[in-house]
């Protein structure tokens, strides 16, 4: 049977990267569909072609069995296609009525807005998703949880035969995410063809019919049926192995005195009663759920957000950590950012000057002048040394691959000789290759001395590549587990201590 | 939070700048009567109005996010057009009026039409703007005015309806009421505010957003033509000089009324208020014979006050928010 919306053997590719190689998909009437697979797996590549934004090199995106290319989400809405972005994507000064019929508020220009009856339309697609919310009140005042509600009530009310929904449950809470669920069931039973993207595997078994997994771009499974599969075989095929054993043995425990400690640490960003310690040559982990307050507790300690109690001892001294300059020049912590683009690197400058910033201060000569010379001096050996894919170092840094990029974005701190380096999400969006690539650097750097806190969300990567690892949850570290590098029974071992939160 | 209605009240934009007018107003006229004369408020209204005109000219690009710098350049091309085409040619001053609007609306189109086209910002585009119309201008007058105005042009930029009421006040009414209209009941204008608020959103919705930017270049470019005849009037020569010094106002009494200049949010009763605080502002200047220097200074600071309040309220959305 063909299905309403049909992917068939689509490739795509990015300057160094095959994001995309023969995929295919198939979304039924009447049924949920998961789209799995790791980050950079190519999830995000296959919904901007469907979706139109991309245009595939090959192959073919077919609805109710045409082909279809749409040329942009305008066209694609009118095609029966509804996308609910990972991004909220409402005007939040508007109403919630105006914003689910944000494109129909008239016929053309200088039409009156006929608020009364958006307001009336609007109010049953609000009955439809169960939100009791007046289609006049400012998106502004809803909830994170009601927002994304609204925006699934804006595709619907489009008329969509498909709707996708990018990581819907991410800033839900698990109630809430109940709620969303119980709503997507009855939009299936009534007929609608629902896609899911979701790194969250309980909700998948939870809602989803049918799955598809992408691994390295490429099908690990093609819309095979949920009902013969367990959640092991669904990370196997994510993953490419049941059980990701480490290649690592676990190394002995540094006995150095501690870099960084934190004793009993709080911030104006919400943690409460933090205690840590790393010592030169450990990689601690810091796992947690998206809004653990990970992330945050990386920028505390920059000096982004104030110390509100308990104290920080870098080399066991006390410190006050007021801005990202002191934090860089006075105590040599830095920190890789999990938003490559916007907080790790300038797009729009060179390889050298992104690899080289961290720098410039130390290199420039006693009048203020910094030469390229100089600093490729400094910075070349290093980009050599983690063998950055570019051309020549004046590149602009934009044009480099995902995984080159994050090359450089490491390359910079290690450049500025930092003695703490807190790396967050290292490898979204770059290609396996280069993740286990980043994978050695990360351990050569703690093996030369340097003091990691590796934050991410990938289970596998913290067993692999981590020490030790902590657990937090609602800004409070709920627990340590020694890494023995046992998936099994490190990641239960760190479930029970995020499950035994959720619970309290 | 309807039991508070005293807070809700002052989440109205207007109400801030409104309440200073008032004081502003009380406390002038105490110090001196000739103030509230009849002769002085119209000569208030007449400045006002005209003020109103070139700040709504901003107003409607600020809602949408971005900046005109060429609005004095149009007005000024508009006005000189304006007096030449009834000196040179005798055109009758109704016809006149519409090849002003035409000119200053085909000078928005033009600008607009780049911006969209090009993606590139709005400030560069209306500044190389700003240099070419405010050429034209200087090409046709070889910077001398035009002196030939029609009587009635004169009268109309000068005389009252009735009282103090000027004749420049009927413009600024319809003027006001059409872009309040605009930005509260019309599909152009809600997609105007939509883009200004959140450019992504307005465009994943569908929304046509270069033809929207389109349009709201070419109501500036409008507005900005209203504004220059009417200076024409009131001056009673066609001035290449006209525009020069909109620029400040027309950003101060926007941001003053409570415009927020990312876009996506204005008040066109809170800029009524703004420019009528600026109009005091200069006519006090008069009243007590205040170094010049010193209105610049007042105005300066108002608006860091004015982007200050808006900034707090920002900041309490944000945190009522999280």
């Amino acid at each position: 049977m063909t299905g309403v919306l049909q992917v068939s053997r689509v490739s795509k590719s990015f300057p160094g990267v095959k994001a995309l190689d023969d995929v295919s998909m198939t979304l039924k009437a009447g049924s949920v569909h998961a789209l799995l697979g790791e980050n950079g797996a190519g999830k995000s590549t296959l919904i901007k072609i469907v979706t139109g934004l991309y245009k595939p090199e090959s192959g073919d995106v077919l609805m109710n069995g045409k082909p279809t290319r749409f040329s942009s989400l305008r066209e694609a809405s009118a095609g029966g296609l509804g996308v609910v972005h990972q991004e909220r994507n409402l005007v939040t000064r508007f109403s919630v009525g105006e914003n689910i019929l944000l494109d129909r508020l008239g016929k053309h220009a200088l039409s009156a807005v006929d608020y009364a009856s958006i307001y009336k339309e609007a109010e049953r697609w609000l009955n439809l998703l169960d939100l009791d919310v007046d289609p006049r009140t400012p998106v502004s005042r809803l909830s994170v949880a009601q927002m994304q509600l609204v925006e699934i009530g804006k595709a619907l009310s489009l008329q969509s035969r498909v709707l996708l929904l990018d990581e819907p449950t991410s800033s839900l809470t698990p109630n809430e995410s109940q709620v969303l669920f119980r709503i997507l069931r009855r939009l299936r039973d009534d007929g609608a063809s629902i896609g899911f993207v979701s790194h969250k595997l309980e909700e998948v078994f939870d809602i989803c019919d049918t799955v598809t997994v992408l691994r390295d771009g490429r099908n690990a499974c093609d819309s095979a049926s949920l009902s013969g599969l367990n959640r092991q075989d669904v990370v196997q095929m994510m993953i490419g192995r049941a059980e990701r054993i480490s290649r690592r043995a676990p190394r002995p425990r540094p006995q150095a005195p501690p870099r960084l400690e934190l004793k009993s640490y709080a911030s104006s960003a919400g943690h409460e009663d933090i205690s840590l310690t790393i010592r030169p040559g450990e990689i601690l982990g810091l796992y947690g759920l998206v809004g653990a307050g990970r992330s945050e507790l990386a920028k505390a300690l920059l000096g982004l957000t104030r110390q509100t109690a308990g104290e920080v001892l870098i080399d066991g001294k006390p410190v006050r950590i007021g801005s990202v300059a002191d934090a860089l020049h006075q105590h040599g912590i830095g920190y890789v950012s999990e938003d490559r683009k916007q907080e790790g690197l300038i797009l729009l400058h060179s390889v050298l000057a992104n690899a080289g910033i961290t720098v410039w201060r130390r290199l420039a000569n006693s009048l203020g002048f910094l030469r390229d010379s100089t600093v490729l001096k400094h910075v070349g050996p290093v980009l050599r040394k983690l063998e950055v894919k570019t051309p020549s170092p004046y590149q602009t840094i934009g044009n480099l691959s995902g995984g080159n990029q994050q090359k450089v974005s490491v390359a910079k701190w290690i450049a500025a000789g930092v003695k703490v380096l807190i790396i967050d999400e290292p490898s979204v969006g770059i290609d396996i290759k280069t993740k286990a690539y980043l994978h050695d650097l990360i351990h050569e750097l703690a093996q030369s001395g340097t003091a990691v806190l590796l934050i991410t969300s990938d289970m596998p990567e913290m067993i692999d590549v981590a020490d030790r690892i902590l657990v937090m949850d609602g800004y409070r570290i709920k627990g340590e587990v020694e890494n023995s590098r046992n998936y099994d029974t490190v990641s239960k071992a760190i479930m029970a201590f995020i499950h035994a939160a959720e619970a309290a | 939070m309807a039991s508070r209605p005293l807070t809700r009240l002052f989440d109205n934009d207007w109400i801030g700048p409104g309440l200073v007018c008032v004081i502003a107003i009380a406390a002038i006229s105490a110090f001196q009567p000739s103030f509230l004369s009849p002769f002085n408020i119209l000569v208030l209204l007449s400045a006002i109005s005209v003020n109103m005109l070139i700040a709504l000219g901003q107003l409607v690009i600020i809602a949408i996010g971005q900046m005109n710098l060429a609005l004095g350049a149009f007005g000024g091309l508009v006005a000189i057009c304006f007096a030449a085409v009834m000196e040179l040619y005798g055109v009758p001053p109704i016809l006149a009026v519409g090849i002003g609007l035409a000119i200053g609306t085909a000078a928005g189109l033009c600008s607009g039409w780049v911006i969209a086209r090009t993606g590139i910002s709005a400030f560069i585009i209306t500044l190389a703007g700003l240099q070419i119309f405010k050429g034209i201008n200087l090409g046709i007058t070889k910077a001398q005015p035009f002196y030939g105005i029609p009587d009635s042009v004169k009268d109309f930029g000068n005389l009252a309806i009735i009282g103090p009421i000027a004749w420049l006040v009927l413009p600024m009414v319809i003027a006001s009421l059409g872009m309040w209209v605009l930005f509260n009941r019309l599909r152009i204008g809600r997609y105007i505010l939509a883009i200004g608020g959140n450019r992504n959103a307005a465009e994943l919705s569908g929304i046509d957003v270069k033809g929207t930017i389109i349009w709201a270049h070419a109501i500036s470019g409008l507005l900005a033509a209203a504004a220059g005849m009417m200076l024409v009037a009131r001056l009673q020569i066609g001035q290449p000089t006209i525009g020069d010094d909109w620029l400040i106002s027309s950003f101060a009494a926007p941001v003053i009324g409570g415009a927020a200049l990312s876009g996506g949010h204005v008040s066109v009763a809170g800029t009524f208020f703004g420019v009528i605080i600026i109009a005091i502002i200069t006519q006090a200047l008069v009243v007590f014979a205040i170094d010049p220097f010193v209105v610049q200074i007042v105005l300066g600071g108002l608006i860091l006050w004015a982007v200050g309040i808006n900034r707090l309220r920002e900041l309490r959305v944000a945190r009522a928010l999280t």
